[in-house]
């Protein structure tokens, strides 16, 4: 075991655990409580928001496979994010080897999409403001996984309307002062312990 | 009229802008300096506007509804009567909309006249009538830059938002049409008061969520206009933005070519995978693909799927592929 996993879930839960305002736009799960469960690696009950992110994903590989019910409520909405992701490699997983600060790493990311230089994630979500991943720790994870990629596209519907938000190699903040300000955390909450005894990773 | 790829430039494509600031900031000014504008003043607030800014517009128009606003520029408007309108704007290279709050409400006013169901009995829009005012949005936009053949600048005001210690600027806009009209601009610059100067953002930041492309991004400087001074600033950011795509859609081109050429050679040795021996004769020639942007990820990602179809396992001691099967007969030996 000599290298820990990074993953962009684990930074969300503790950018989430670490927010001024945690329970903003959240469901009533205590932030703090998640982030340990996160830390020890136990399931953690899906939430109805995450269980409509999954359904829309699946409509939306239905149409790409042409199993679809087109009756389905979102098929539009899926249709349409369909199109942007059809012929492009669906799932992909992408692992990279880093090093902060002397602590060996495994950075890792499964993407929605990645398809002729770009990184294409779909979101669900019932509500939306333009801006609204600008601090999500996803883009800067996974432009750093995938160095050929040119940008990051967050494609959001609610199921009705579909808006996009791209964010270009030069405007993606880099992901390694944010896993230092991490691992620092984890370190000032004397939990560096319990990460390293369960996001160990053998590659 | 078909193009070959290669002879499409996007030297002179038509530039759809936004605009937003607070009132006052000088959005209107900033609009004007556009090529050649038609001000369309919905807000009905022209004469807010110094006469020598004004006199460089092409053409004012003060629509007092949609209706008439879709008049002025011929929209829906067919054969004799589409020509007129179309000959009327022959002068104006850019459509100034002032304010895109504004149009946005005469636009949703004029909806409620076409289909109760639009409405609510407050007189607001309804879910629907929201969809169909994005929908008319994304069409009156189309009709300037594809009928007309016009550059569009829309000026927005902005509202702040605060989300604990930061504040944030959007567009003062109704609804889930805020999020819209971002979808269908080119540009869309934030303008603020940095000390003296009055500068326009485009790039992404804590303030605010803008639109820029690798050539037009940053925060520019507008410079202070003194009598005489030509109103020129959006005339040579367009010209900048034109340039920029261009040269953006020449490297594109080039990338994506490479691009298709290793996917295509890429599909085609995946094609001839169908057991453990081909696997490993196709290797070499897939190792070998000269690569372009995300090539290698994705067809290293579709070559995994193919091998996990065929019930494949890499066997590392013998560097080559073998059934799962067989590889668990060689353990139980």
């Amino acid at each position: 075991m000599d290298r820990y996993l990074i993953t962009h879930s684990l930074l969300y839960s503790w950018k989430r655990a670490i927010s001024p305002n945690p329970y903003e736009s959240m469901d009533s799960v205590d932030p703090m409580e998640d982030m340990l469960t996160v830390l020890r690696r136990e399931p953690t009950e899906v939430t109805q928001a995450m269980q409509n992110g999954i359904d829309f994903e699946d409509l939306v590989t239905d149409i790409v496979m042409g199993r679809a019910d087109p009756d389905h409520k979102w098929f539009l909405a899926a249709a349409n994010v369909a199109s942007r992701v059809k012929g492009g490699a669906l799932q992909c997983k992408a692992a990279k080897e880093i090093e902060v600060d002397g602590v060996p790493l495994l950075l890792y990311g499964r993407l929605d999409c990645l398809k002729a230089g770009e990184i294409i994630d779909i979101k669900f979500s019932g509500v939306y403001e333009r801006g609204k991943y600008f601090y999500f720790t996803q883009h800067p994870v996974y432009m750093e996984l995938i160095p050929e990629a040119k940008q990051f596209t967050y494609v959001v519907s609610n199921g009705a309307n579909v808006w996009t938000e791209t964010y270009r190699r030069d405007e993606t903040r880099s992901v390694y002062p944010l896993i230092r300000d991490f691992l620092n955390w984890l370190v000032a909450m004397g939990l560096t312990d319990l990460y390293m005894a369960n996001w160990g990773s053998r590659k | 009229m078909i193009f070959k790829p290669s002879e499409m430039t996007f030297s002179d494509k038509k530039v759809r802008m936004l605009i937003a600031g607070y009132p006052g900031i000088g959005k209107t000014t900033l609009a004007l300096s556009a090529p050649k504008p038609l001000y369309i003043d919905v807000d009905l607030s022209a004469e807010r506007i110094e006469r020598s800014v004004l006199d460089m517009a092409v053409g004012v128009t003060q629509p007092k509804d949609y209706k008439e606003l879709k008049a002025d520029l011929g929209m829906g408007m067919a054969g004799n009567a589409a020509e007129n309108a179309k000959r009327e704007l022959a002068d104006v290279e850019t459509i100034v909309i002032d304010t895109g709050g504004k149009l946005l409400t005469i636009m949703g006013q004029y909806g409620l006249t076409l289909d109760p169901k639009y409405g609510q009995r407050d007189g607001s829009l309804s879910l629907k009538g929201y969809g169909w005012l994005g929908k008319e949005f994304q069409r009156f936009l189309d009709h300037i830059i594809y009928t007309l053949d016009k550059h569009v600048v829309i000026v927005f005001h902005t509202v702040e938002e605060k989300d604990g210690d930061e504040t944030h600027l959007r567009i003062k806009a109704e609804g889930s049409t805020k999020n819209n009209v971002w979808e269908v601009m080119d540009l869309g610059g934030f303008m603020e008061m940095r000390g003296k100067d009055r500068v326009i953002g485009f790039s992404n930041c804590e303030r605010y969520f803008a639109k820029g492309t690798k050539s037009v991004h940053g925060v520019y400087t507008i410079p202070e206009l003194k009598p005489g001074d030509k109103n020129d600033f959006l005339t040579k950011l367009f010209a900048e933005y034109n340039a920029g795509s261009a040269a953006e859609a020449a490297q594109a081109a080039q990338e994506r070519k490479a691009y298709d050429k290793a996917m295509a050679i890429g599909a085609t040795i995946l094609d001839g995978v169908q057991d453990a021996e081909s696997a490993n004769s196709a290797m070499a020639d897939f190792k070998a693909i000269t690569h372009a942007l995300t090539s290698q990820k994705e067809l290293g990602a579709a070559w995994n799927a193919r091998i996990k179809e065929l019930s494949l396992v890499y066997d590392k001691a013998a560097k080559q592929y073998v059934t799962a099967a067989t590889k668990e007969e060689e353990g139980a030996e």
